[in-house]
């Protein structure tokens, strides 16, 4: 594809060679629909910013009380991990691990990959040297899932609510904001953002 | 279909073809094994991963029991037959299911994830709930099951590789 940045269908393999989008348009494939590329609304550094709130927010959202639960007198304080301790410690060690890869550290890992891929490109890294790492984010992708773990939280205290008395603490909401700003940054991860003049990458036939 | 699989040096479709058999058997001691179990006041109660959500109902917590019934039931099974179709249609090769099948294949990767609901929420009930006599879950072995299941046609998913769907299309161009 010589010097020209290129961009391959995630889903059918077309090549296409990239240029840049306005603020809210998308490149889609022309053989199979799939989005290319977008270009954000709220600019082009949308994604690192977004990705680095999320790992900031990944802080209190592990560290603050995520729910409370009270019942005759008695009080737990959970935190985002005490779940992944007690499957741990009653011996079911492989679905600890599964409940903190996806909850916890692959939305983490994730964060840091798209924060490092869109730092790289700002400081003008060739594009050559990001590849690797937009491969390893979109692998990551399908294994972080927090907006999963918060409907189960949301479905988890609707069960217990006449049984329970349950109070949602900060930790919680950190939690659903981290969750938010992943989906943000994933969402305005463009692949090619070392592509001139604004950094957003997108789509024509070669 | 091979061939051209071969050719284009694309990842190898038995391989989803396993995986996702493995799946479908995991789904059985899944949904027969009890997932979680209550003990509430001296009261015992096990429950599968469908009295689960046909509990949920009976508590008039129906949008909650769909969610799940959606989530833990649904979603693993057409995940199961969505990759058979592709499979298929990968072997069959037809250029006209081409965009239809990507589509099919782009809707199994956005749905696969909501299936982790059960273990999410057997890891946080068991964390949250544990009032000794009073009220305490604890996780059984269906739930581990159902995980194994779940990361399976994840990984089925992932190891299926949509560009086989092209494969005639790309051999047409120069
Ligand atoms: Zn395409």
């Amino acid at each position: 594809m010589g010097e020209t940045p290129s961009l391959t269908c995630r889903l059918c393999g077309a090549e296409y060679r990239a240029v840049v989008l306005e603020p809210g348009e998308r490149a889609l494939c022309v053989r199979c629909d799939t989005v290319l590329a977008q270009g954000s609304r709220l600019g082009p550094d949308t994604a690192l910013v977004f990705s680095l709130t999320g790992l900031i927010l990944a802080l209190p959202a592990s560290l603050l009380t995520f729910v409370s639960a009270g019942k005759l007198g008695a009080e737990r304080l959970s935190s985002l991990f005490t779940g992944v301790a007690s499957l741990w410690g009653g011996g079911m060690r492989s679905l600890a691990v599964l409940v903190l890869l996806c909850g916890g550290l692959i939305p983490l890992a994730l964060l840091a990959t798209l924060a490092a891929v869109h730092a790289q490109a700002r400081l003008g890294w060739p594009k050559a040297d990001l590849r690797p790492l937009v491969r390893f984010a979109h692998a990551l992708g399908h294994w972080a899932i927090p907006e999963v773990q918060v409907l189960a939280v949301l479905v988890a205290l609707m069960k217990l609510g006449s049984v329970v008395d349950v109070r949602l603490g900060p930790g919680f909401w950190c939690y659903c904001a981290m969750a938010l700003s992943l989906l943000i940054a994933e969402r305005s991860f463009d692949f090619d953002s070392s592509a001139p003049a604004g950094g957003s990458g997108a789509a024509t036939k070669p | 279909m091979s061939r051209p699989v071969a050719r284009l040096g694309l990842r190898s479709n038995s391989t989803a073809a396993a995986l996702a058999l493995a799946a479908a058997a995991m789904l059985v001691p899944a949904n027969l094994l009890p997932v979680l179990s209550t003990e509430s006041s001296g009261s015992d109660r096990s429950d599968t991963i469908f009295s689960g959500c046909v509990e949920l109902w009976k508590q008039g917590l129906w949008a909650i029991a769909l969610v799940v019934f959606t989530a833990s039931i649904l979603i693993p099974v057409l995940k199961i037959a969505g990759l058979c179709l592709l499979l298929l249609g990968a072997r069959r090769g037809d250029p006209g299911q081409s965009r239809r099948l990507t589509r099919v294949y782009a809707a199994l990767d956005f749905i696969g994830r909501w299936s982790m609901l059960d273990v999410f929420l057997a890891a946080f009930l068991t964390g949250l709930v544990q009032f000794g006599e009073f009220s305490t879950v604890t996780p059984r072995s269906g739930i581990v099951a159902f995980a194994a299941a779940v990361v399976l046609t994840v990984l089925a998913t992932q190891a299926f590789d949509p560009r086989v769907l092209w494969a005639a299309d790309t051999e047409s161009q120069p």
